[in-house]
């Protein structure tokens, strides 16, 4: 909210300046984002001395000045004739600033001449009612200036954030009544005739239908008024405000609910048909042209001021176009109401609307201020329009404000806080939210009726300790007992697969949640994959932001796509996170690992450069299957519609899909407009932390006290036979005292046949309780490798 | 041979060896002394010419010679060898390493890993949450009613089930509390969600909600866990203000700001001049969110916070737009190694 310190002021006896009041304000909870002066967001508006004044032929109405700033000397046009002579200084605004009434300074061009700003009326710069003549200054005014530092005027702004439980403090007053809360400054309140209360008889009727939504509604009318504009006070300090002044009646309303936080409306009673307001729910399906030129249709739970024939206004939100004050209104009601605050905000919410009135409606305004407010307007417009009559006020109370007394325990200050405070310096801020009564235990407060945010004795401590002040509550440490705290297996495991990949040389990722459709689609999923049906977002920031992902791999991608085009082509980078699928309850959220491996190894003086290859990401899974402790089975091409079957995995745990890997799709790259190879893996981790386990003692291997033999073994075998395989069967061979086994060598060329090749395997043996001979291996690694060649038809070398 | 003459054999053999430098010097004072022909092989040939006691006397002398003069060439040639290493070689030094290449982090998990260590080793349990949550958890158990104006604090992104993305991870105290027994300490990192997108607001960001639960825990404590954590993370010479605020489910609620360590708290751009950052909220737990897990409000007292991991880094490392942390450019990313 803005608040311009000089309407403060009317309020209270400052004591201190601007700086000093915003930093009160904000240590009391009502922080101060902002100070500034309005005149300076107005733009650069300067002197300028008028140098030539020249009739162009062509140019009517207007007239062509040479002015200069001082520095440069450019052409203004004007229709001030007569007004502008040689040697005057005048103020001008230039292209680009505004004029006090926000209207924009532009280069004008009329018939080829240009026109570099406008020369302002005192009116026009918000200094004097005077719109006939122009702003000018005394001859040795310097020039280029600042007009309004030149003139010494100034309005400070305190921008303040009101939080949503703090309504009462949504206005001058209420800003100043929690000023001196804090400080003790003495308030001032307009002084309210009690005559104000008194009037002709009313001209209509009320009636509230809507008890839920109305619980009090307060009205007037004047009658034979005149409708212009308002007195230049009133439209600045509205201006101030960040409101457009209408008209006088208009503007009166916006002023005191500025003023006060009570919102009115005026009605254009000759539009009101059957001399009767009627509070009431809307019907489905009712119709209102809006002031802001929109049709709305209302539901059942809108609330209406009506009459008896059509909607006027969406109660405590804004009125309907034909029902408002403009030039050709002679009577005028006028609303003062309390509105049920829910009913109000159901209201915003349906129709996405809202104004400073249903602002403060949302925000609980004062029940007992509703009348205040009234009368305030009624001085205002008695003063200031001056209509040929008023009526009484008619006051339609459905629903008494009861407020509840709030009993709190002397102890608990001390025990909330962790200081004991003063008792007198207790009961001074308790007596200022409320009326305060001491029992021998504690203090009983009945809060005043702009204090609805007060109800529970935890509100009042957090008074007490906001205006004693926070910094002097002292910091101290906790006391309790000391227990355990486990660190779940889960996060232990992510983080040793985190700092596994890091060491290969990977970055680690963080993606948005939400991915673009057209990415899942890209993927191709089958209709019966879950991952097709991705969760969507109702009010999505965009449409590449708009569904929940149901895969790691478009954000790696994107990730993959973004690097590329930034000629980062060499890709290492992983993400461990979760993604979403429906599910019975909100949403079935599952941690994933998803790794993407791109473009080619780095150029090194000692090593070629090569494209990554499916070994690469093959080894790093194996690896992976180490860390995580369970024997996952690769099986060969995977059925992942986005990658290409023949150089892909899936990876299984028993039955269980865990995730795959392997080569994504030429196509998809080019489509992605990422460059060849890129490789991808994703791996369920949810489906195998839960299982994990640390190592047993059963599975330590223990220093072998004897030394071990190898033996190699050379084979020719056909291009097609699997590794995989002869491995597999040596394994199972059953060869005593093997202990472990290793493919060493491939050789494919001469003297090899062109369909075969040279596969060597090296074996090592090792006893328990002896020393190994060669001769004693020779033997068996002789019959294994004759079973080898019959059973694979392959050859020793 | 008599023993003067020995004496000086042993003087000649002391000096040859001072200038001998090469391994062929050794080879030939090998041969010269300990060869068949060699001058000391021929001596230890005379002996059996002389008398006993003689031969006893020079045998001796003789003997002691031999054997310091081979001491001595097997020190000289380890010397020598040792030496020969140290010649250069045709190699330049100068090349590269083999090095492994290593990847890194990403900031806001580094971040995150240094909140929570601090806090554990206060005795807080990490815990974790969904990201998908209901209207209950997420507003409502937080005393955020439907149609309180508070809800406007968040906007919140609804999903097409009627589930909603988590604007804050303060539903993981409702979920914590509703699961365990007071007293309790927990810490929850996580993702969260608003509709909010430019160089300071992103729709997805990172928060660690924090909460004690105990019998006697006060505001005054509040703020020694908070200074504890701003110490840990900004060093000790961080200055720190509290400042009154409002959050549905804390009474009374504070934000903290901590001395701009930028410019030290003089005013600079990153603090838009006022020498103070906001760093997070916090407050003593509000009695219906006790009410609604179920504790006894008569009985315990608490306090929560929650804060913001991106504005924590983007303070920590002078990060000036959010959307950096997203993009993931590996550049960006490689600094944190």
């Amino acid at each position: 909210m803005k608040v311009p310190f000089s309407w403060l002021a009317e309020f209270i006896e400052l004591e201190a300046g601007p700086t000093e009041v915003a930093e009160i304000l904000t240590f009391g909870g009502l922080e101060v984002e902002e100070i500034y002066d309005h005149y300076e967001t107005l733009g650069e508006i300067v002197t300028v001395k008028i140098l030539k004044v020249e009739e162009p032929p062509g140019l009517k109405e207007l007239l062509l000045c040479e002015v200069t700033d001082g520095r440069e000397i450019f052409p203004v046009l004007t229709g001030a004739k007569g007004k502008v002579v040689p040697g005057l200084i005048v103020a001008l605004a230039r292209p680009g600033s505004k004029t006090f009434f926000w209207e924009k300074v532009e280069v004008k061009e009329v018939r080829g001449y240009k026109s570099w700003g406008m020369f302002l009326s005192p009116f026009e710069a918000g200094l004097s009612e005077d719109k006939g003549s122009l702003l000018s200054f005394p001859p040795n005014t310097p020039l280029g200036a600042k007009v309004y530092q030149v003139l010494k005027v100034s309005e400070p702004i305190l921008e303040v954030a009101i939080t949503p439980n703090r309504g009462d403090a949504l206005s001058i007053w209420g800003i100043a009544r929690e000023l001196s809360l804090l400080t003790d400054w003495p308030l001032k309140f307009p002084v309210l005739d009690p005559s104000l209360e008194e009037g002709n008889a009313p001209l209509g009727k009320v009636e509230i239908w809507d008890e839920d939504g109305c619980f009090r509604y307060l009205g007037r009318w004047f009658s034979g008024i005149r409708v212009t504009s308002s007195p230049l006070y009133i439209q600045k300090r509205l201006i101030f405000s960040g409101l457009r002044p209408i008209n006088n009646i208009v503007d009166i309303t916006n002023y005191v609910m500025l003023e006060l936080g009570q919102p009115l409306h005026a009605f254009d009673w000759g539009r009101i048909e059957g001399g009767k307001i009627i509070v009431r729910s809307a019907k489905e399906g009712e119709i209102l042209l809006f002031l802001d030129g929109i049709e709305r249709q209302f539901s059942a739970d809108d609330m209406l001021i009506a009459d008896e024939r059509k909607p006027l206004v969406l109660a405590g939100i804004m009125g309907g176009e034909d029902s408002g004050v403009g030039e050709a209104t002679n009577e005028v009601f006028l609303e003062a109401a309390w509105f049920n605050p829910k009913r109000i905000r159901m209201s915003t919410r349906r129709h996405r609307l809202t104004t400073e009135s249903s602002y403060r409606f949302e925000r609980k305004v004062d029940p007992e201020g509703v009348k205040k407010a009234l009368l305030r307007a009624t001085q205002m417009i008695l003063e200031i329009v001056k209509p040929q009559s008023f009526s009484q006020i008619v006051d339609v109370y459905k629903v008494q404000y009861e407020p509840t007394p709030i009993e709190l325990p002397r102890k608990k200050i001390k025990d909330y806080l962790g200081i004991e405070i003063p008792q007198d310096k207790v009961k001074s801020i308790l007596s200022k939210l409320g009326d305060l009564t001491e029992e021998e235990d504690f203090y009983r407060v009945v809060p005043f009726s702009f204090r609805q945010d007060l109800s529970i004795p935890e509100d009042l401590i957090e008074e007490i300790a906001r205006v004693y002040g926070y910094e002097k509550i002292p910091t101290t440490y906790p006391h309790g007992a000391l227990y355990r705290v486990t660190l779940p297996k889960e996060r232990k495991i992510i983080e040793r697969i985190k700092e596994f990949l890091i060491n290969l040389g990977f970055y680690e990722t963080i993606t948005y949640s939400f991915v673009d459709p057209k990415l899942i689609t890209l993927l191709n999923f089958s209709k019966d994959d879950k991952r097709a049906h991705p969760i969507a977002l109702e009010n999505p920031i965009s449409s590449e932001m708009s569904v929940l992902r149901t895969s790691l791999l478009p954000g790696l991608l994107l990730t993959a796509q973004f690097n590329q085009r930034r000629e980062v082509e060499n890709l290492k980078i992983f993400e461990i996170g979760k993604v979403f699928y429906r599910g019975a309850d909100l949403a079935e959220e599952r941690i994933n690992l998803g790794v993407l491996l791109g473009g080619k190894t780095e150029p090194e003086w000692y090593e070629e450069t090569r494209p990554y290859d499916i070994f690469d990401l093959k080894g790093i899974v194996e690896a992976l299957q180490e860390i995580l402790r369970q024997p996952f089975e690769f099986r060969p091409y995977s059925e992942e519609p986005f990658l290409r079957k023949g150089l892909s995995f899936d990876i299984y745990l028993g039955e269980k899909k865990v995730g795959f890997f392997g080569r994504f799709k030429s196509l998809l790259v080019r489509e992605l407009d990422l460059l060849e190879p890129i490789w991808v893996a994703e791996i369920y981790l949810d489906a195998l932390l839960p299982a994990y386990q640390e190592v047993t003692k059963e599975e330590i291997t223990k220093p072998p006290k004897f030394p071990s033999t190898f033996h190699d073994v050379s084979l020719i075998a056909e291009r097609t036979l699997s590794v995989e395989r002869i491995l597999k069967f040596i394994q199972n061979y059953g060869l005593s005292n093997l202990e472990k086994m290793k493919l060493i060598k491939i050789y494919e060329g001469p003297p090899i046949p062109e369909d075969k090749r040279s596969l060597t395997f090296r074996l090592w043996f090792r006893a328990e309780d002896c020393t190994l001979r060669y001769e004693e291996v020779e033997p068996l690694v002789e019959e294994l490798v004759k079973t080898l060649t019959e059973k694979f038809k392959v050859l020793p070398r | 041979m008599n023993r003067s003459e020995l004496e000086s054999l042993k003087r000649e053999i002391a000096e040859v060896l001072s200038r001998a430098q090469a391994k062929e010097d050794l080879d030939f004072l090998k041969v010269k002394y300990l060869g068949k022909k060699g001058i000391l092989s021929q001596y230890l040939r005379e002996l059996k010419n002389y008398s006993p006691e003689d031969k006893r006397l020079l045998g001796s002398l003789l003997n002691e010679i031999k054997e310091e003069l081979e001491e001595a060439l097997r020190k000289k040639e380890r010397e020598i060898l040792l030496a020969e290493e140290d010649k250069p070689l045709d190699l330049d030094l100068t090349l590269p390493g083999r090095k492994p290449k290593v990847g890194a982090f990403h900031p806001l998990s580094l971040t995150i890993k240094e909140i929570c260590s601090l806090f554990e080793g206060i005795g807080f349990e990490v815990v974790e949450g969904p990201e998908v949550e209901s209207d209950f958890y997420n507003f409502t158990a937080l005393n955020i009613p439907e149609w309180h104006p508070a809800r406007d604090m968040q906007a919140t992104f609804y999903l097409e089930n009627g589930a909603l993305l988590r604007t804050h991870t303060s539903p993981m105290q409702v979920r914590a509390m509703k699961v365990r027994k007071p007293p309790l300490r927990i810490i929850a990192p996580g993702k969260v969600y608003r509709c909010d997108a430019d160089v300071r607001h992103s729709p997805m960001f990172h928060q660690v909600e924090g909460l004690l639960v105990d019998e006697r825990v006060t505001f005054a404590d509040l703020k020694g866990i908070l200074s504890y954590f701003a110490k840990g993370i900004f060093g000790e010479k961080v200055r720190l203000r509290f400042r009154p605020s409002y959050f549905p489910f804390t009474e009374p609620s504070l934000e903290m700001d901590i001395s701009c360590v930028i410019c030290d708290g003089k005013g600079c751009r990153v603090c838009s001049q006022t020498g103070w950052l906001e760093i997070l909220g916090a407050g003593m737990v509000h009695p219906e969110v006790f009410k609604t897990v179920g504790y006894d409000p008569k009985q315990w007292q608490g306090f929560a916070f929650g804060l913001g991991v991106e504005r924590i880094a983007m303070i920590r490392y002078g990060i000036d737009d959010i959307r950096l942390f997203f993009d993931n450019h590996l550049y960006f990313l490689g600094s944190f190694r």
